[in-house]
């Protein structure tokens, strides 16, 4: 019965030294790949938690779809492009001495034996029952139907966001294309 | 459950400071934005430890809500980097052409 | 689950029926009649908006009810009329700024009624998830609002530090709402409060989760509500964003900040108010005096307003934090909290409504730029000497009765350094506010620019309707402290407060 222990011991170290990796990586394009070696393991982990579901959509919409859309954007501006801030000066130690305080606190926090809160409505033997995914959408669509409602609204102003702030116009494109052509002739 | 909760809270925690500790330390806005989406994932893995050790589904639903907004927020945030390379992108390219010219 | 009555439903969520169907609405019509200078589309948003706003006004001193997630109280009614009041005075101004600057009206509108919608939602959540999502919902927009003016660099910059910014707080936040779900066992904050009030469940381990919780969720409430140290986006978002956003920021999205402070501390964690109240009290006044000493040393208007909005945050942050459950007067602090944002409302969309109709007439909004101001626009120099006043909390304006409700609630708590650093703070404040009306009335305008500044109409409803606002609340406060008095009432109707 240690196998678990043991799967959790390698997942636990893969995900956190592809964390570390991908924040000291210089080229953003192995950033990227860190991160869906993280979130992979992560997925894993999910899945020794009894939420295969959620493995599968952490897989399919992180490792997948968000992941990608990061890699395609890095491959259009190249691996380092310029900074949005200024370097301020001792920076690095200082953002390492924050991230170990800040590491040695939470753990001090979360560290508890066991969650005592109110026990929930979902038992272990309905949530055997009823199939993982099936009970996660009941819960879905009839407590959580408001916030599903907010869910999609919230996508649509994500695609009207991306589409106002990046789409050109055709007469932009036409502007832009003009000294280009003109300039290799 | 065989292995603790804790164990995987203890695991939160540690991913947790590792995207802080990469938000301050990078410049550059596509790492913040991949430093960010590791607290995220951190977050989401205490919801689902938390969940289970609470036989609640309350914390699965969340971590299902936290993926979508994320993608959104994503959407979002590349879409203006973008629009940030091409204004400052293009101006390069003129450069370049001024000089070769 | 029981059958949904729909017809119900939709009447007490009615509000935000009509804001999301009118914004979807709006969004059609832009795609189908290709006309982004017409008033069509202004027209539908502002008949949207009005009808949220006067519908919102039945639903006052109704009983709680509770929908899905969605709390239909007082306090959730409080804030329908704010936000969509906001809204309709942020279209007023918008539509001549809009016309003149970008392609995209359409979108510009509806994300504008999505916004307000978003502010509801956030005041109304009794759910940690709903509270998330409205949160995301409100941000995310405000993103995008923020860079719309996609070919200026200074607005794309603006919008993708906020972003960051917000969305690093939103992930602390998120962290914090993780502990207290494992401490509490649900999302929902009357059950977390439950949980904390059973002395047979509250052992140990909760008590010591609890603590680091309010810490973690404060990084995301403080950002909204631009608490220092979260307040950084700030300056640089209301530099960079288009100026009737920036008014947005600095009172809708504020509102909704302070709504969700009240709505999940006062209702998830009465039980620990003697940890939050003193958290929120080394916040307060970090904020105003952080906010007021950087505000003296400001050379542009948007960024003055900016770090003058941060030092008001502070003492509105006050009332919450003096806030005394058994006092039933209006000194009680959330009172004065909700009576602060009503006239902080007219008298800084107020100050905004003039910053933009000065610089849609002189493209600047440098504080030099303002000198001999009274010459080209008396009527506006005017005004903004009535909200600069109101500002600083002199009286006979709004700003002076907020800051005695909230100044009077510290004092009701006997937290008298915590009035007197508020009063202090004020003092300040003079400085940087008079040294503006200083260019406006006794510099000389520059030799070019004498002809007078004009603005339309509906630029002048709104300036107007601000004015009179901010007025009317100084000498005859007594509706509006009605009205913050039924917000208040949701009080009463906690089950474990």
């Amino acid at each position: 019965m240690s196998a678990q222990f043991v799967i959790f011991g390698l997942l636990a170290v893969t995900s956190v030294a592809t964390a570390l990796a991908m924040i000291f990586s210089r080229n953003a394009v192995h950033g990227v790949l860190f991160m869906v070696g993280n979130f992979a393991a992560v997925a894993l982990l999910y899945v020794l938690l009894g939420s295969p579901f959620l493995a599968a959509v952490q897989i399919l919409v992180y490792a997948g779809a968000i992941m990608v859309l990061f890699l395609f954007v890095v491959m259009l501006m190249g691996p380092e492009p310029a900074p949005l801030w200024e370097h301020i000066p001792g920076q690095r130690p200082l953002a390492l001495l924050f991230g170990l305080l800040l590491a040695a606190g939470l753990i001090a926090a979360v560290n508890v034996e066991e969650l005592t809160g109110v026990p929930g409505i979902m038992s272990q033997e309905v949530l055997e029952r009823l199939g993982q995914p099936t009970a996660l959408a009941q819960t879905l669509f009839e407590r959580y139907l408001l916030p599903f409602e907010v869910t999609s609204l919230l996508l649509l102003i994500g695609m009207i966001g991306a589409v106002v702030l990046a789409k050109r116009e055709k007469h932009e494109l036409q502007a832009e294309r003009a000294p280009r052509e003109g300039g290799a002739e | 459950m065989i292995v603790p909760v804790s164990y995987y809270l203890v695991l939160g925690a540690i991913l947790f400071s590792i995207g802080v500790t990469g938000v301050l330390l990078r410049r550059n806005a596509i790492m913040v934005f991949m430093s960010i989406e590791l607290m995220l994932n951190a977050v989401n893995l205490s919801f689902v430890a938390m969940s289970r050790a609470l036989d609640s589904l309350d914390g699965q639903v969340f971590v299902f809500f936290v993926m979508t907004v994320a993608a959104a927020e994503v959407a979002v945030g590349l879409a203006l980097i973008v629009a940030i390379f091409r204004s400052l992108g293009s101006a390069d390219v003129d450069d370049a052409h001024v000089l070769k010219g | 689950m029981a059958q949904i009555n729909w017809a119900e439903t939709i009447w007490l969520l009615g509000p935000e029926v009509i804001l999301t169907v009118g914004a979807l609405v709006v969004l059609v019509v832009d795609f189908v009649r290709d006309d982004d200078r017409g008033p069509l589309l202004p027209g539908l948003t502002l008949i949207t908006l009005g009808g949220a706003f006067l519908l919102s006004f039945t639903y006052l001193g109704l009983d709680r009810t509770a929908l899905f997630m969605f709390e239909v109280d007082n306090l959730t009614s409080f804030f329908r009329i704010l936000a969509t009041g906001t809204s309709v005075l942020i279209l007023l101004v918008s539509v001549d700024y809009v016309r003149s600057r970008s392609r995209h009206a359409g979108e510009f509108y509806s994300l504008l009624l999505w916004v307000t919608l978003a502010v509801i939602l956030v005041a109304a959540s009794s759910d940690l998830i709903l509270l998330y999502l409205s949160f995301e919902l409100l941000s995310i927009t405000s993103y995008i609002l923020v860079g719309w003016l996609r070919d200026e660099a200074r607005s794309n910059e603006a919008a993708i530090k906020y972003l960051l910014y917000g969305a690093i707080s939103s992930a602390v936040m998120l962290y914090g709402m993780s502990l207290l779900y494992g401490a509490a066992g649900s999302t929902r904050l009357e059950d977390i409060a439950r949980t904390f009030s059973d002395p047979a469940v509250r052992v140990g381990t909760l008590d010591e989760l609890v603590l680091p919780a309010v810490v973690l969720m404060l990084a995301g409430f403080g950002f909204k509500t631009s608490l220092v140290p979260f307040h950084q986006w700030a300056p640089d978002a209301y530099e960079g964003a288009p100026t009737p956003v920036t008014a947005f920021l600095s009172v809708g999205s504020k509102a909704a900040g302070f709504a969700v402070l009240i709505r999940v501390f006062l209702t998830a964690l009465p039980m620990f108010q003697v940890d939050w109240a003193a958290v929120l009290v080394a916040f307060s006044i970090l904020t105003m005096t952080l906010g007021n000493l950087v505000a003296l040393v400001q050379t542009n208007m948007k960024r003055l307003l900016a770090y003058s909005s941060v030092a008001q945050a502070g003492y509105i942050l006050m009332g919450l934090a003096a806030y005394v459950a058994t006092d039933t007067s209006t000194l009680n602090g959330i009172a004065g909290v909700l009576l602060y944002l009503v006239a902080y409302l007219f008298t800084n969309l107020g100050a905004f409504i003039a910053v933009i109709a000065y610089e849609q007439a002189t493209g600047s909004v440098s504080i030099a730029d303002y000198a001999g101001m009274v010459r080209r626009a008396p009527w506006l120099a005017g005004a903004l000497v009535v909200f600069f006043l109101s500002l600083a909390g002199i009286p006979p304006t709004a700003g002076f009765v907020g800051k005695l409700a909230v100044f009077g609630a510290a004092i009701n708590a006997q937290l008298y350094y915590l009035a007197v650093i508020g009063v202090v703070n004020s003092v300040i404040s003079v400085y940087y506010y008079f040294n503006v009306v200083r260019q406006m009335f006794f510099m000389p305008p520059p030799a070019e620019g004498e002809e007078p500044v004009r603005y339309p109409q509906a630029m002048g409803l709104a300036l107007t309707v601000s004015l009179v606002g901010t007025l009317l609340i100084g000498i005859y406060p007594q509706p509006f402290l009605d009205l913050a008095n039924v917000g208040r009432q949701f009080l009463a109707m906690l089950p474990f407060a």
